[in-house]
């Protein structure tokens, strides 16, 4: 009895898991094997001709799945409805993934439920899915639409998993700015910074300017002898720390870089990136002018950090501005301080078409409905997003559309904002460092002994440059 | 119990001391919901309000379709909990008060269930349910409550079950009655605070859990009140204060219900204080 | 856990126990058959996949799987992925301060909301408040009380002229810390050692006072016993959660600073979710289900000398 009950369970499990786990492994494989995504043209795409051919009367449905708060939502919305007034004939069902994204977008991908067009971030699965040559290369459709060619792009906004296969396409670009408080500097007596990036300040004047910003609490400030770095009220600048965001900007305005040149070394222990990370901790540790990674816990969003001086400055996002325009509070915006270069990362999500679609050509336009500032002004004018289009950064009257009359725009924002993005962008390391987050994995934890000064980091990217190195599967603008 | 009064006194302290302590998440919450998104990170932490903002909650409330939500948790909930106080306390009969062989054995396999992390069996119970055709249905939250309602709970039952003496299975068994009598007229009565807290458990966790429903949900018109709270993460920003203001309108409903629920507990001394 | 009476063989008597043995496995099994049915189809099919998984290369967007045999297993268990034991000893860390800390505190609230004082009803509440709460709501406020230098806690320790500490933020106390923020999320327990306690009659103290037995009396003679059957259980089941604490963990340190909180769940759902090595994970997840399927194990073992069944055959 007792081992016929026994054998009975097993074959009942065997059975349901072979029912269970066979869809799975056939589903696969109805995908013939494509793994060669690289520059590789399926037949539907070398259609690809001007987008009028959209307008066809064969009902389409196309999903699109993103991320987002109920406005940004709204905004897309808005977007879609417009595609849709303009082409009837198709149909965008947004399907919003509010938290887990990767890990809904994985189960989906699993079950064949992936949608049309995704938002997609570089820093996380979009590249393990373009290796599997899961996306379309959107080059084909750069190079022949009409409405929307390569140059008419601003830089570093194109995400390549390799030289010729364009995964993604970024609709909302954000630089890097130094936000500050403008009262704070006329109570300290300081000079605030210019807004040109030709005039930007050097990390020396950045340096002497955070310390008559940072008071103790009897008044005095970091560049006073009587200075009590035990006791500080007000630190004159904070976020260049922790997150690699902020801090690549330092490192490549040093001439810097995660990875050589070719992609076979690892980068952030050599002379440039390793002076570069030094100066951002001695802000902390030397200078006493930037709260230490503990400390940055503590203080509140950027906006609320100016708002009640608990801060002069702050490194930060262009998205900093919508918060900051809701804010009371007297702000400016300057271009990162100067190590050797202006420089500013550029970080974004972007828009990628999955393989399987069956309608590439929609995908294509529904992308491109995305990506048009028109379609998300309200984004734009908010201060959540920048345009991706060049012209809006050019054409004065494109400007003012999404600049006049809308919150955030101080006197600073075209100089250290829109022409830094347009003139000193760089690309966010997430875009072309292979194996970018195990490589980081080993960085981040030795970094948290140089913010916390406990070695120097020199000591700290050598203790770790050959596990690193391991990691290094080079760049991905490098064949 | 009767308890001295200066041991009262001295409990009655610490319970006030505690309660404050475990309060405060709570008035976090509820302070924030009131609060200007500028005033909800200041630190030290401000903890009255200035002005009350009581538009939070129909801003909250009006921009996302909580209405809706309502109406679908409602539903997932209601099926959970019928389904789990049925089948769990039903199982836990059969795996306290019935001696059978491999009954242990069985037991164990079932609830070594709960070892294996769910990261790794996650993908193949979505492709289980998506291949049976039930992906964007509330099927995949819903059954699995009427088959065992969960390990945790048939275990938790078991331990109270056998904490009953036997005598009562036996006089029941002598006055004629069969396993489903004494299931029903004698270890359910005898088990009820614990049936409770399953009860206010699947509840609760039914009520709260986002990642089922972003899992098996695509239609957002589908979504469920705990889903819709995560919605209010931005990409770069997050609204603090609408989320506070629907987190602590969501919440509410779990207050009464658990304030009501507890209620039972102290009805379920009485009541095996007297038979027991 | 306990010796069945009815199974020993007794000649004399045979048949008819051999009947009421009958009878008493086919309503056994059909007592718990919707849960064996339960398991067996919803939950044993994706287990044995994700074993089956982890003796493979399965990567969600790769359209070949190779199996690769115990080569997973191999390179975890010769230690040359050190993020794995370095989570490992994290995690083990965690399981040994936590278990104990949450029993014995969860046991002496529940002790104190047994109490028949007034109002006793809203302190239950409050106790379960913080577990209805967002976990972001929580953290955000621990990262508030245990902030170094404006944090309430080295607040008001310096006040008290003691030693303040670094809490989250040092490689040394970030696993106590994170206990300590685990705290507010006792309820649960506490509600059920109420339940518990709530099902031992009155008549037994009454017996007690009468011998001339105080407080301590009852907690070791009536109290422990006639609860360690729930206490068995909130001990499992703090033992089966602590070994995969994840998310309101993560939410605090990001596994930091310097991995000194990198739990292994995190690792975990990092190399199946991020990383997309789904084969790799599933051989982690399955060291991490022996390594509890062990400790709970013992837990049983032990169980027969202290859990006290007043249902028990024996008596």
């Amino acid at each position: 009895m007792k081992r016929s009950s026994k054998a009975f369970a097993f074959i009942l499990i065997f059975l349901l898991t072979a029912a269970i786990a066979l869809p799975a492994c056939s589903s696969k494989s109805e995908n013939p094997a494509s793994s060669d995504g690289a520059g590789a043209s399926s037949p539907e795409a070398s259609q690809t001709s001007g987008s009028d051919e959209l307008a066809s009367n064969d009902p389409v449905t196309l999903r699109l799945t993103l991320w987002g708060s109920p406005g940004e939502v709204q905004t897309y919305q808005k977007a879609i409805d417009r595609f849709h007034q303009k082409y009837p004939n198709i149909t965008v069902k947004l399907e919003h993934i509010p938290t887990d994204y990767d890990t809904k977008l994985t189960t989906m991908v699993a079950g064949n439920q992936e949608p049309d067009v995704a938002m997609m971030e570089s820093g996380s699965i979009a590249f393990p899915l373009a290796e599997e040559g899961k996306f379309l290369n959107l080059q084909q459709f750069v190079d022949s639409d009409s409405e929307l060619s390569a140059d008419r792009l601003i830089p570093n906004i194109s995400y390549y998993s390799e030289p010729g296969n364009l995964i993604g396409i970024a609709p909302g670009p954000e630089t890097f700015s130094l936000y500050y408080n403008v009262d704070m500097f006329k109570d300290a007596g300081v000079t605030p910074p210019s807004a040109k990036a030709a005039e930007a300040w050097t990390w020396d004047q950045f340096v002497e300017a955070a310390k008559k910003l940072t008071i103790d609490e009897n008044g005095k400030n970091a560049s006073d002898p009587d200075f009590n770095p035990k006791k500080i009220k007000q630190f004159g600048v904070n976020g260049a720390n922790g997150w690699w965001g902020p801090w690549s900007n330092f490192i490549f305005s040093n001439g810097g870089d995660f990875l050589s040149a070719d992609g076979k070394t690892f980068g952030l222990n050599q002379p440039e990136a390793v002076e570069a990370l030094q100066k951002v901790a001695d802000l902390v540790n030397v200078h006493h002018v930037a709260p230490s990674p503990v400390q940055s816990k503590n203080v509140p969003g950027t906006n609320v950090a100016l708002q009640t001086k608990k801060v002069a400055m702050v490194i930060d996002g262009q998205w900093a501005n919508f918060d900051l325009s809701n804010t009371n509070v007297n702000y400016d915006v300057a271009p990162l301080p100067v190590m050797k270069t202006p420089i500013t990362t550029v970080v974004c999500g972007m828009f990628s078409v999955f393989k399987s679609t069956k309608h590439p050509q929609e995908a294509w336009g529904l992308v491109k409905a995305l990506l048009d500032p028109e379609g998300t002004l309200e984004l734009n004018q908010k201060g959540l997003w920048m345009p991706a289009l060049k012209s809006w950064y050019e054409d004065p009257s494109l400007i003012e559309k999404w600049t006049a009359n809308s919150k955030g725009r101080t006197p600073g924002y075209q100089d250290a904002v829109i022409d830094m993005m347009l003139g000193y962008s760089h690309q966010t390391p997430t875009g072309y460092v292979k194996n970018f987050n195990k490589i980081m994995d080993i960085v981040n934890p030795a970094l948290d002994k140089v913010w916390l000064g406990q070695q120097t980091a020199q000591q700290a990217m050598d203790a770790i440059a050959e596990k690193a190195q391991a990691q290094v599967k080079g760049r991905r603008d490098v064949k | 119990m009767r308890d001295s009064t200066l041991k009262l006194s001295v409990g009655y302290a610490f319970l006030v001391a505690i309660s404050a302590l475990f309060l405060i998440p709570l008035v976090w919450m509820v302070r924030s919901a009131l609060m200007d998104l500028s005033q909800i990170f200041v630190m030290p932490p401000i903890w009255i309000p200035h002005p009350f903002k009581w538009d939070n909650f129909t801003r909250a409330l009006t921009t996302l379709p909580f209405d809706k939500f309502f109406v679908n948790t409602a539903v997932i909930v209601v099926l959970g909990v019928v389904g789990t106080v049925v089948s769990s306390t039903i199982a836990a009969f059969g795996f306290s008060r019935i001696q059978w062989k491999g009954r242990n054995l069985v037991f164990g396999i079932l609830l070594s269930s709960m070892m294996l992390p769910g990261a790794v069996t996650l993908i193949p119970t979505f492709l289980g349910w998506k291949s049976l055709g039930f992906y964007d249905t509330y099927v995949p939250l819903v059954l699995p409550a009427y088959f065992g309602g969960g390990i945790f709970n048939v275990f938790l039952l078991r331990q109270f079950y056998m904490t009953i003496p036997r005598d009562f299975d036996e006089a029941a068994v002598v006055d004629g009655a069969g396993f489903f009598q004494i299931y029903y007229r004698i270890i359910l009565p005898l088990s009820r605070s614990a049936v409770i807290v399953v009860s206010l458990f699947t509840f609760l966790g039914a009520w709260n859990d986002f990642f089922g429903p972003l899992i098996y949900l695509k239609s957002s018109e589908k979504f469920t009140l705990a889903l819709g709270l995560q919605m209010f993460q931005g990409s770069y920003t997050s609204q603090w204060d609408l989320l506070m203001a629907a987190s602590a309108a969501v919440v509410l409903p779990c207050v009464v219900v658990f304030l009501i629920g507890q209620k039972y507990f102290l009805e379920g001394i009485t009541l095996t204080g007297l038979k027991g | 856990m306990t010796t069945d009476i009815l199974s020993t063989p007794a000649p004399a008597r045979g048949k008819s126990i051999r009947s009421r043995e009958r009878k008493a496995l086919l309503y056994g099994l059909l007592f718990t058959l919707p849960a064996t049915l339960g398991f067996i189809l919803f939950t044993a099919g994706p287990m044995i996949a994700s074993f089956i998984l982890s003796l493979t290369d399965y990567n969600v967007f790769k359209s070949r799987t190779n199996f690769i045999g115990f080569d997973h297993y191999a390179v975890l268990l010769s230690g040359k992925d050190e993020l794995f034991t370095k989570s490992l000893g994290v995690t083990f860390y965690y399981v040994v301060l936590k278990v104990p800390v949450t029993i014995l505190i969860s046991f002496a609230i529940a002790l104190l909301l047994n109490m028949n004082v007034k109002g006793r009803s809203i302190f239950r509440t409050i106790i379960y408040l913080p577990n209805i709460v967002p976990a972001v709501a929580t953290s955000i406020i621990w990262m508030w009380l245990l902030n170094p230098d404006l944090g309430l806690v080295n607040t008001a320790l310096s006040w008290l002229h003691l030693p303040t500490g670094q809490w989250l933020y040092a490689e040394g106390s970030v696993i106590p810390s994170v206990v300590i923020t685990t705290l507010w999320g006792i309820g649960g327990t506490v509600v059920i050692f109420l339940a518990g306690l709530s099902g031992i009659p009155d008549q037994y103290y009454e017996a007690i006072e009468v011998d001339g037995g105080g407080w301590r009396h009852k907690l070791l003679h009536i109290t422990i016993p006639m609860i360690s059957p729930t206490l068995f259980f909130n001990t499992v089941m703090t033992l089966i959660g602590s070994f995969q604490v994840f998310s309101e963990a993560y939410i605090l340190t990001q596994g930091g600073p310097n991995n000194a909180s990198l739990f292994y769940l995190f690792y975990l759902w990092r190399t199946a979710f991020r990383d997309t090595e789904m084969g790799y994970a599933s051989a982690l997840a399955w060291i991490m289900f022996a390594i509890i399927l062990v400790f709970t194990l013992l837990v049983f073992r032990t169980a027969k000398s202290w859990v006290y069944y007043e249902g028990d055959e024996r008596s």
